[in-house]
């Protein structure tokens, strides 16, 4: 089939240079972190030795040439050896392993939970353009990408963790109770937190594809031939705006993996977006490159699945 | 660049939570232990769990570089060494029973304790000891952290199965306070393939000889402790001592103000008054083994006339640094060796440098430096101006823009350049490319302090200014050289005299540790919290 064909082209294309894109980022971060001033933790701290320093820097391998250990890393890499942490001295994939799922639980919590909250509100807004609701709302929107996560969080935690007692205030779960209740209770803040970024974009995408919409002549026919408003909407108008608002979504995904670092630090969630923080501070060099490549594949995957949707929901854009 | 955001958010984080904690405190706060008839207890009773925060995953070896301040506490707990400190902080017996110097000393005998065992249930002996330094400490390849400590020592060598003898290349009084300082005991049965890097041990569940041991450890989130049934001493009274990873510092007072907490260092000063407030919770202020200084680089022709130095000093409003960056918690430092150390301190010091900028000026003035234009000192047509490196940590930057300050109105221009803390350990600490710059010291509990003032260390050692003087050394040695506690107290006394004198580095004050603890953790003793870690088997709930 002639179709199936193209789709398979286009999958391979958009593998093809996805890996290249990857390829790219890992040698980026690599040399940049490498010419970063300092070096790992262990030997950049006061109460180490020159003597001290130079056995571990031989220990670390950081003695070879830059290029050379590049190369050794993207041998490994290739194997699926993404080299051993510099400050745990764990295989790098161990530690993402370990970290990664609590990112994307809450990352994919917040972005579930703008979803659902941003695409309605961003159509009533549409629906009821200029009006005291409308402005109300985009005034919230305002505060929302205005007010810095770290303050948010410090606040959540103090009103429904210390003074109310509702909810926990840091970590995935309870230790002594480790059951899935504890596991959403430990989620409810710091999603609240992270989706307060990015609820507002998708608000905003969605009202303005919602009004763009709602002027074509289409939607005027279909209301002056007798429809229902909710018909019109929810048939006509939604499924056409939601375009934008998916590539939004792909856009807010790579987004998302980075914002979760200052929610993961106040809440205590063991993502990868601290262990990122720690692996920079640290200058764990393999553990960066590691976490970098691994974002980049997220962010490649999602692109791809982002124009995968485009063609569920536009049939034009699958001729072309 | 940034990179170090926990302390940039710390920071900025810092006032907005104030005033949070402010409007959360009008809110009644539902306290858990803020039941005000506690039952009449007496004595220690058994049970509960006792929850305390770090800041990131600890590794669990109290040997690996890769060890920092997060791993320290619980290192602690797990690890006896062969001294620990005492309550009073002078060593104090813990695998091993009692010690002795040779008397030409050159070499120390310990006896150990007979009867230990590991976790594992494996008798522990001399071997453990002797695998520990030779094969680890002393193993240069292996770069082990604290490993600087023990340059004195040669070898240690197993007498029997219960005694070992450090060999020495030089007389080293200090040993067994240095043997209190991170310098746990490894197991050779578990370690002697892999002793720094084995990672089912440093992050994993160790084998140990403390009164707790590991149960579980989960990476980012917490390390769980049990008691060690076959630990060698008293059974520890709590069931669990659980060390939860808390990065952020304002997260960790939201969770001691919750009750999830049991006990914690306050590194946000300013949420004390908040802590003191909340029901349920006591606050505490403890002693350090530690110090500020302000080090000016002596290869700097500038920095090498006293009279500078005393005028520095003198200029510096150190109590309105305390006053105002530390809150009131610590007191001005005109030596090394800090109040903590309470048989050494010599308190008549405190008050030699009293702040006088018009002295100041005179001393300047008497070295040669005087108001140009602008009111800027100059000498030989050169301004008084330089550049102070600020390591982003802790209260250093607000320290350096008093210091700044201060010295603007003796005439002296600073600028600074504030760096993120692991360049600025590159630029000023390895490649020692700095002219000036505040920093402290932590050291072991005795005034032993040669490793950071004498000659040898200038330029790549711990003697940071690079200072060099053979009176100095002298007495360094010299306190080296006796074990004689009214000796030594004789030779560390002329010691604080002659460095507030002389000022190899600028003193700024010795400060003090806030500890949060709640009111039903009983037996902590009144130590310093990484100090009272190695007593955390005699900590006690109160029955609620």
């Amino acid at each position: 089939m002639v179709v199936g064909q193209e789709v398979a082209r286009f999958l391979f294309q958009r593998i093809a240079s996805g890996a290249l894109v990857i390829v790219f980022a890992s040698a980026l971060t690599f040399f940049f972190v490498n010419l970063a001033p300092g070096g790992p933790s262990s030997i950049m701290r006061f109460d180490v030795s020159a003597e001290q320093r130079e056995a571990l820097i031989k220990r670390m391998g950081l003695d070879k040439p830059v290029v050379e250990r590049y190369a050794d890393w993207a041998a490994g890499a290739i194997r699926g050896d993404l080299g051993t942490s510099l400050l745990s001295d764990e295989p790098v994939t161990q530690r993402i392993g370990e970290r990664l799922p609590n990112t994307l639980m809450l990352a994919g919590a917040a972005l579930v939970v703008s979803i659902l909250i941003g695409i309605p509100i961003g159509l009533i807004q549409a629906l009821r353009r200029g009006s005291a609701l409308d402005h109300l709302l985009s005034f919230y929107s305002a505060i929302g990408l205005a007010v810095p996560v770290f303050w948010l969080g410090i606040v959540l935690i103090l009103v429904f963790a210390v003074s109310l007692g509702w909810l926990p205030s840091a970590g995935v779960t309870t230790i002594s109770e480790d059951t899935l209740v504890e596991r959403l209770r430990h989620l409810a803040l710091p999603t609240v937190a992270l989706a307060t970024t990015t609820l507002p974009t998708i608000v905003r995408f969605m009202r303005s594809a919602a009004l763009e919409v709602l002027d074509e002549d289409y939607i005027r026919t279909a209301a002056s031939k007798g429809l229902a408003p909710r018909v019109v909407v929810t048939r006509h108008a939604l499924r056409n705006a939601l375009i934008p608002v998916v590539s939004a979504v792909g856009a807010l995904v790579p987004r998302l993996l980075g914002g979760t670092v200052v929610t993961e630090s106040v809440f205590s969630w063991p993502g990868m977006g601290r262990l990122a923080l720690e692996a920079a501070q640290g200058r764990d060099y393999p553990l960066i490159t590691g976490i970098t490549v691994v974002v980049a594949g997220i962010a490649v995957a999602t692109t791809l699945l982002v124009d995968l949707a485009y063609t569920r929901i536009d049939p034009r854009l699958r001729a072309s | 660049m940034k990179l170090d955001l926990s302390s940039f958010l710390f920071r900025t984080t810092s006032v907005l939570v104030v005033a949070a904690l402010a409007v959360s405190a009008c809110a009644s706060p539902t306290q858990p232990g803020a039941s005000t008839a506690p039952s009449a207890q007496a004595g220690p009773v058994s049970g509960g769990t006792v929850t305390m925060p770090i800041g990131a995953d600890p590794t669990l070896n109290p040997w690996s570089p890769n060890a920092f301040i997060e791993s320290l506490f619980i290192n602690r707990v797990l690890f006896d060494g062969l001294t620990k400190p005492g309550k009073d902080l002078a060593p104090a017996p813990d695998l091993a029973e009692s010690w002795t110097t040779a008397s030409d000393g050159l070499s120390w005998t310990f006896k150990l304790r007979s009867g230990v065992k590991w976790s594992d249930g494996t008798p522990f002996t001399a071997d453990d000891v002797a695998f520990t330094f030779n094969d680890i400490v002393l193993k240069p390849d292996l770069g082990a952290q604290n490993r600087a400590s023990y340059a004195a020592v040669k070898s240690v060598t197993v007498v029997d199965a219960t005694t070992v003898r450090f060999d020495l290349s030089r007389k080293f009084a200090a040993l067994p306070s240095f043997l209190a300082y991170n310098a746990g005991i490894l197991p050779k049965h578990v370690l002697s393939a892999n002793p720094l890097t084995t990672t089912t041990f440093n992050k994993g569940t160790p084998v140990s000889t403390g009164p707790f041991k590991v149960d579980k450890y989960t990476s980012g989130q917490s390390v769980s402790l049990v008691r060690n049934e076959n630990y060698f001493g008293a059974k520890a009274f709590l069931d669990k001592l659980v060390f939860t990873v808390v990065a952020d510092p304002n997260t960790q007072v939201a969770q001691a103000l919750s009750g999830d907490l049991q006990i914690m260092i306050l590194d946000n000063k300013a949420a004390v008054d908040r802590m003191k407030s909340a029901a349920g919770l006591s606050v505490v202020a403890r002693p350090l083994v530690q110090y500020y200084w302000l080090s000016l680089n002596q290869t700097d022709s500038r920095f090498t006339d006293v009279r500078v130095r005393q005028a520095f000093v003198t200029a510096i409003d150190r109590a309105a640094i305390i006053k105002s960056v530390e809150l009131g918690y610590g007191s001005i430092a005109n030596s090394p060796i800090t109040p903590a150390l309470a048989a050494y301190y010599d308190p008549s010091l405190a008050s030699k440098y009293p702040y006088d900028p018009a002295k100041a000026t005179d001393l300047l003035k008497a070295a040669g430096w005087t108001p140009g234009a602008n009111g800027v000192l100059q000498k030989d047509g050169k301004p008084f101006q330089f550049t102070m490196d600020v390591g982003q940590r802790g209260v250093l930057e607000p320290v350096n823009a008093l210091i700044q300050q201060d010295l603007k109105k003796v005439g002296v221009i600073v600028d600074l350049n504030t760096m993120e803390w692991n360049s600025y350990i590159q630029k000023d600490v390895v490649r020692r490319e700095y002219t000036a710059t505040v920093n402290w010291w932590t050291y072991p509990s005795d005034p032993d302090v040669f490793p950071y003032y004498h000659s040898s260390a200038a330029g790549k050692g711990f003697n940071i200014p690079g200072y060099q003087d053979p009176k100095l050394d002298d007495l360094l040695v010299q306190g080296q050289s006796t074990s004689d506690l009214e000796a030594r107290k004789a030779v560390y006394k002329q010691l604080q005299q002659y460095t507030s004198e002389v000022l190899p580095y600028l003193f700024l004050w010795y400060p003090q540790e806030i500890d949060v603890l709640s009111t039903s953790l009983k037996g902590v003793p009144e130590l310093g919290l990484r100090d009272a870690m190695h007593y955390a088997g005699e900590w006690w709930l109160a029955k609620k």
